[in-house]
């Protein structure tokens, strides 16, 4: 069985890369998006058996951490932020930490980084499968 | 008793602001209606004004308390009496809040009560309100004000009362004899809102006799009480702890928080508090058994008041405030058993399964899954350490329902993660002991199960952030998370931690010591190298990368602040590659998110080679998401904007929102400047990235180097003779009528050569300035050695019973970091040694450094008995032999001890004369030069009473030798053939030489390495240098040429 994955961008673009990429892991399956924290948020409990979300920082309506602080009191669901200013060492990163994200990965080139699976997919696969094996 | 007042007011302000804060954030949330009776914002306003109207009360404020009084009141009305809610009493509770903030404001300032006057027209309105809402006659409402202001306590219901009507007299009377029973049984003719809201009061433990209301009867101020008696308790708990390491600060403590809990318990009139605790006090000489004792009692007043304080929970139809109210009385129990568990007494499971019950009863309702599984942990607890972590798991997952709930958590007097942080704080010495030991682990190439190591390095920087957050020290606690994430994502890599984590974790580890180390003695710490190590962890992403920072780039290229702190080492390969190519910067505002064709369009284009995208960032503009692009190409304006028009017709979509000029010399000034003050307002170190300007330099002799090797290769590959040749045949060996071709030829080759030539010296120039940057990275003032063990010598004096002082001269004097780490562990060492002495233990110590340009002379003094020859001074003088230094012991006259010592700087940054002698490059140290001369031969003098030795005049009455650093004894044979030589005259400890050089070369810092093996025989050399341009010198000796000259005839320097 696949491990169930939510995607939360306000991107639509990268919603879509993302998703695209996860196409080729076998062991993902994209079960839900949202554009912002809020829908995010309705939608968890929604889809309670999501495995992993895979979480944008900045964002419209609610943004990531905003989310985070509220979605890691009611989900067992692995957060993994994956924003382009979670950089290593960045207080964005940081944050997220503090405030429970189980693995943090920074977009290769911006909120929209086409060259996602080119340049960070390795990294943002390995974290997934961590996440979800802890 | 005056500082406990201070506290007080302090509080009552600060305490008072808030409340206000929230009536107003209420009112405006509230609007001018329509709202409901279960609004939260209503249940919020009502709470507001209640907490000010006690805390008024307490103060003795009557006129502030009577008019919050009415205010609450009147917000009585909409929430338990179904009083609509409209813009009359909306504008009346704003005035209200007006008035009171103002009232606020005058009182904290003058610490007296207002005049009423000035509040009548708010009164006024109130009452008249009140009236009409309950049906009441107005007129009759103002007559009442009289009465209440001066009164506050026994107008708690202000419904009119007519005067004089015999059965109000009698329940006036009542009232005034028990206010209690007055708030639950109202009297019948008017409806009483004050009364009908008031809950059934729980039984009391002791309650006072007499008809005084007593805070404690008010739940909201129960449930303060309860939270100042669990601190109180910890706090008592941690004196019995410490008793033993130091009895009397444990005392000190324990009189402190049993002196605040008396004062909070008279103020509540909880009686039987009150004495529990004047017995404690009344024993001045109280020891660990009274702590323990006091503990107990405590112990059983606090299970008492938590078996009131569940009848007193309230299901308002506010959940916020239930969970936590709820939760105190089974967390209560759980501190309980986890004490049990700490003492030896393993709790009963049923006990324990019990409380975890309660507290799931509470969190599943809400949701909040990780607390209940928190809360299950506890069950599987096995030993006192399992429990207590099971038990701050517990809190840790609370304070994330707190940090969304602040407000319900403030009410119910309940903060998990304020009792995190101070257990944090109390045990953060443990914590960073388990954390070195645990790096050590991660370090160690042979630890089997790193997994388990990662997670508790993670787990134990989480518990030094809290102790941080304790102290609110926001750098520190940041660097922990930030370790935290860096150390995460190295987990996840599946490698091991490399030098540069570790050194940076290793330095938060010792850094953070001393920082809560000052912070315990209630000093200020030195938190400057927190800021490096910040800054250091901030850029590892790009260092790791081995490229320059993204903030160099930010400068570089002019970025405006929307793109500051996004760039990922990707996006600064990408940046540094265009700025190689020497491509156009562009950031581009695009509106494709909900047009998916023209994404695409835009993004192929992207990716088609035409431009490189750098990065983007988000921009919201109303309900639309922007995306910013910064793009790197080698179009012009005009041809970009053609192609985003072909890209997108309607032009709205793809705008050319700036063009960018990286221009990097105006950026090293002005930028820097800018960068700097941006980094300050984000609160973050401003310091430079030493390792990133570096890694400029070595880019830039890299790249010089690699433009160097390309001219001398197609030099190499250049047969001039074979070009010549060929051109003389063209011409039948007719030079003549080749001459012009052969001039170009030979012109371009000349010109190649020059342009090798102008790289080298820029190669040269690009060396030196690494070669500073290297010096500077690693030179630390002694003070910084300096600042901690002056907290060292304080703290550890005081663990051994003693006050000692200290003091030092010389701390600006700058070492290698190497050296400095010699001197900071022998230091501590020695401080440690005397400072054990018992009673010959100094009270003084100072310390005087000195540096020659071999070693560094430290003269510890104090006024301690003189040391027997332990193992503990054999291994600091063993440490000190290994690295060629010596200690030595006097004992002063009378008393005290002095130990001289001196440590070889095994790599001295040296400012240093570089000049050349015979072909060899030396340095001079710059500040043993007294002088540089290029004299007349007639000021060079032979002294036949010093064995004919030449001596130079460089001043109307002073001679000094003259020395030679090349073969040829003093220089003498060199300077027969030099008309006019040049002399470097270098003096120390009162001697002088002049030294004859063959040019000067110039100035430069430099890392000196000393000689070693069959090198250390060479006279009058310190040791050698690796010099700018690759050239290695070797170091004079100022000392040993000066005193080598001097003693063979006495008279180095001849003053006439």
């Amino acid at each position: 069985m696949p491990y169930n994955v939510m995607i939360v961008d306000d991107a639509a673009m990268m919603r879509l890369y993302i998703a695209s990429f996860i196409k080729t892991l076998p062991d993902f399956k994209v079960v839900a998006q949202a554009a912002n924290g809020q829908e995010a948020l309705d939608k968890l409990s929604a889809t309670p058996n999501v495995d992993l979300i895979l979480l944008d920082i900045e964002m419209p309506v609610m943004d990531g951490l905003e989310f985070l602080r509220h979605a890691k009191l009611k989900t067992r669901a692995k957060i993994c932020m994956l924003s382009s200013v979670a950089v290593s060492g960045s207080p964005h990163a940081a944050k997220a930490r503090e405030l429970g994200a189980d693995g943090v990965v920074a977009k290769p080139s911006g909120t929209v980084s086409h060259d996602l699976e080119e340049k960070t997919g390795d990294e943002l696969a390995r974290t997934m499968r961590t996440l979800v094996a802890a | 008793m005056s500082d406990e007042m201070d506290e007080i007011w302090a509080l009552y302000a600060d305490d008072g602001a808030q409340a206000l804060d929230a009536m107003e954030i209420a009112l405006d949330a509230l609007g001018a209606g329509p709202a409901a009776a279960t609004d939260p914002e209503v249940a919020a306003f009502f709470r507001a004004v209640h907490t000010f109207k006690g805390n008024s009360r307490v103060l003795g404020l009557a006129v502030v308390e009577s008019r919050a009084h009415y205010a609450e009141d009147l917000i009585g009305l909409v929430r338990d009496q179904g009083v609509p809610w409209d813009a009359e009493i909306r504008d009346i509770l704003l005035m209200a809040a007006d008035t009171l903030r103002v009232m606020l404001e005058e009182t904290a300032a003058t610490r007296a009560d207002v005049d009423p006057a000035a509040s009548e027209p708010l009164m006024h309105r109130l009452k008249d309100k009140i009236a009409r809402c309950t049906g009441a006659a107005p007129e009759t409402a103002v007559a009442e004000v009289a009465v209440a202001a001066p009164e506050p306590v026994a107008a708690v219901a202000p419904q009119p009362e007519p005067e004089p009507a015999p059965r109000k007299a009698k329940a006036r009377k009542a009232a005034e004899a028990s206010p209690v029973v007055a708030e639950v049984a109202p009297t019948p003719a008017a409806p009483a809102p004050v009364a009908a809201r008031v809950p059934e009061p729980a039984p009391q433990p002791a309650k006072k006799a007499t008809g005084t209301p007593r805070l404690a009867d008010d739940p909201t101020y129960r449930a303060i009480f309860q939270g100042m008696a669990r601190d109180c308790l910890s706090k008592l708990r941690q004196a019995t702890g410490s008793f033993a390491a130091d009895p009397d600060a444990a005392r000190s403590l324990a009189r402190r928080e049993a002196d605040g809990l008396s004062h909070a318990a008279r103020q509540m009139g909880l009686d039987d508090w009150e004495a529990v605790l004047a017995v404690y006090l009344a024993d001045a000489d109280g020891g660990i058994e009274a702590i323990a004792q006091l503990v107990l009692h405590l112990e059983d007043l606090t299970d008492a008041e938590a078996g009131t304080s569940r009848g007193a929970v309230v299901s308002d139809g506010d959940g916020d405030v239930s969970f936590f109210d709820a939760l105190r009385e089974p967390l209560d129990r759980i501190a309980r058993y986890g004490t049990d568990f700490a003492c030896g007494e393993t709790p009963d499971p049923d006990a324990v399964a019990e409380a975890v019950e309660a507290v799931k009863a509470v969190s599943e309702p809400q949701g909040f899954v990780r607390v209940v599984e928190a809360a299950d942990q506890l069950l599987e607890a096995g030993s006192a350490i399992s429990f207590r972590n099971a038990e701050l798991h517990l809190y840790e997952e609370l304070g994330a329902v707190e940090a969304i709930m602040p407000d319900a958590a403030r009410a119910a007097g309940l903060s998990p993660r304020g009792l995190v942080q101070v257990w944090c704080a109390e045990h953060v010495f443990d914590t960073l002991g388990a954390l070195e030991y645990n790096l050590n682990r991660l370090r160690d190439p042979e630890t089997e199960d790193r997994d388990e190591e990662f997670l508790a390095f993670d787990r134990l920087m989480r518990l030094v952030r809290h102790a941080c957050a304790h102290y609110e020290i926001e750098t520190a606690g940041q660097l922990a998370l930030t370790l935290v994430d860096l150390f995460s994502r190295t987990h996840i890599s599946g490698k091991a931690p490399d030098a540069i984590l570790n050194h940076i974790a290793r330095g938060f580890i010792d850094t953070i010591e001393l920082v809560f180390d000052a912070l315990h003695q209630g000093e200020t710490p030195d938190t400057a190298s927190l800021d490096k190590l910040f800054e250091e962890a901030a850029n590892v992403a790009f260092v790791k990368d081995g490229l320059v920072t993204a903030s160099a780039i930010e400068r570089r290229l002019g970025l405006p602040k929307e793109f500051h702190r996004v760039l990922s080492p990707e996006s600064v390969r990408t940046a540094g590659d265009a700025l190689d190519q020497g491509l156009e910067f562009y950031v581009l505002r695009t509106d494709i998110n909900t047009d998916e064709h023209l994404a695409e369009r835009f993004i192929d284009w992207l990716s088609s080679g035409q431009a490189k995208s750098i990065t983007n960032v988000t921009v919201f503009e109303g309900q639309n998401t922007l995306f910013d692009f910064l793009i790197a190409t080698a179009l012009d304006e005009p041809s970009l904007s053609e192609v985003l028009a072909r890209l997108d017709p309607s032009l709205r979509k793809l705008v050319l929102l700036r063009h960018l000029k990286p221009t990097r010399e105006a950026v090293s000034i002005a930028d820097d400047a800018t960068g700097r003050d941006a980094d300050a307002a984000a609160g973050l170190p401003t310091q430079p990235g030493v390792t990133a300007e570096m890694l400029e330099s070595l880019g830039e002799i890299a790249a010089s180097q690699s433009m160097v090797s390309h001219i001398l290769t197609e030099l190499a590959d250049t047969d001039l003779v074979d070009s010549i040749d060929s051109i003389l045949r063209t011409a039948n060996g007719d030079m003549r009528r080749v001459r012009t071709q052969v001039r170009a030829l030979l012109g371009d080759f000349t010109t190649r050569l020059q342009e090798v030539s102008q790289l080298e010296s820029q190669l040269v120039g690009q060396l030196a300035q690494l070669q500073e940057e290297t010096v500077e990275i690693r030179s630390r003032s002694i003070d910084s050695v300096l600042r901690p063990l002056e907290t060292f010598v304080q703290t550890y004096s005081r663990r051994n019973r003693r006050e000692a002082r200290f003091s030092h001269t010389g701390g600006e004097i700058t070492l290698d970091i190497t050296i400095l780490d010699h001197l900071r562990k022998l230091l501590r060492a020695l401080v440690m040694l005397r400072l054990e002495q018992g009673e010959a233990a100094p009270s003084r110590i100072h310390i005087t450094f000195q540096r020659d340009e071999e070693r560094v002379l430290a003269v510890f003094e104090d006024d301690g008995g003189a040391p027997e020859v332990t193992t503990a001074l054999q291994d600091i003088q063993a440490g000190l032999q290994k690295m060629g230094g010596e200690i030595r012991r006097v004992a002063l006259p009378g008393k005290g001890m002095r130990f001289h010592i001196s440590i070889p700087l095994a790599m001295v940054v040296l400012e240093g004369m570089v000049v050349g002698v015979e072909g060899v490059r030396y340095v001079m140290p710059v500040d043993a030069i007294r002088m540089i001369l290029q004299p007349e031969n007639d000021v060079r003098i032979r002294i036949s009473a010093a064995e004919g030795r030449e001596m130079l005049r460089i001043a109307e009455n002073e001679l000094v030798t003259v020395a030679s650093l090349g073969g040829a004894p003093q220089g003498a044979a060199r300077a027969e053939g030099r008309r006019r030589g040049v002399y470097v005259v270098l003096g120390t400890q009162g001697r002088s030489v002049a030294v004859p050089v063959d040019e000067l070369i110039g100035q430069q810092l430099v890392l000196l390495r000393p000689l070693r093996g069959v090198l250390s025989r060479i006279e009058n050399m310190t040791g050698i240098a690796l010099l700018a341009g690759g050239d290695v010198g070797m170091v004079v000796s100022a000392n040993m040429l000066c005193a080598a000259n001097g003693s063979g005839n006495g008279m180095p320097s001849l003053r006439i």
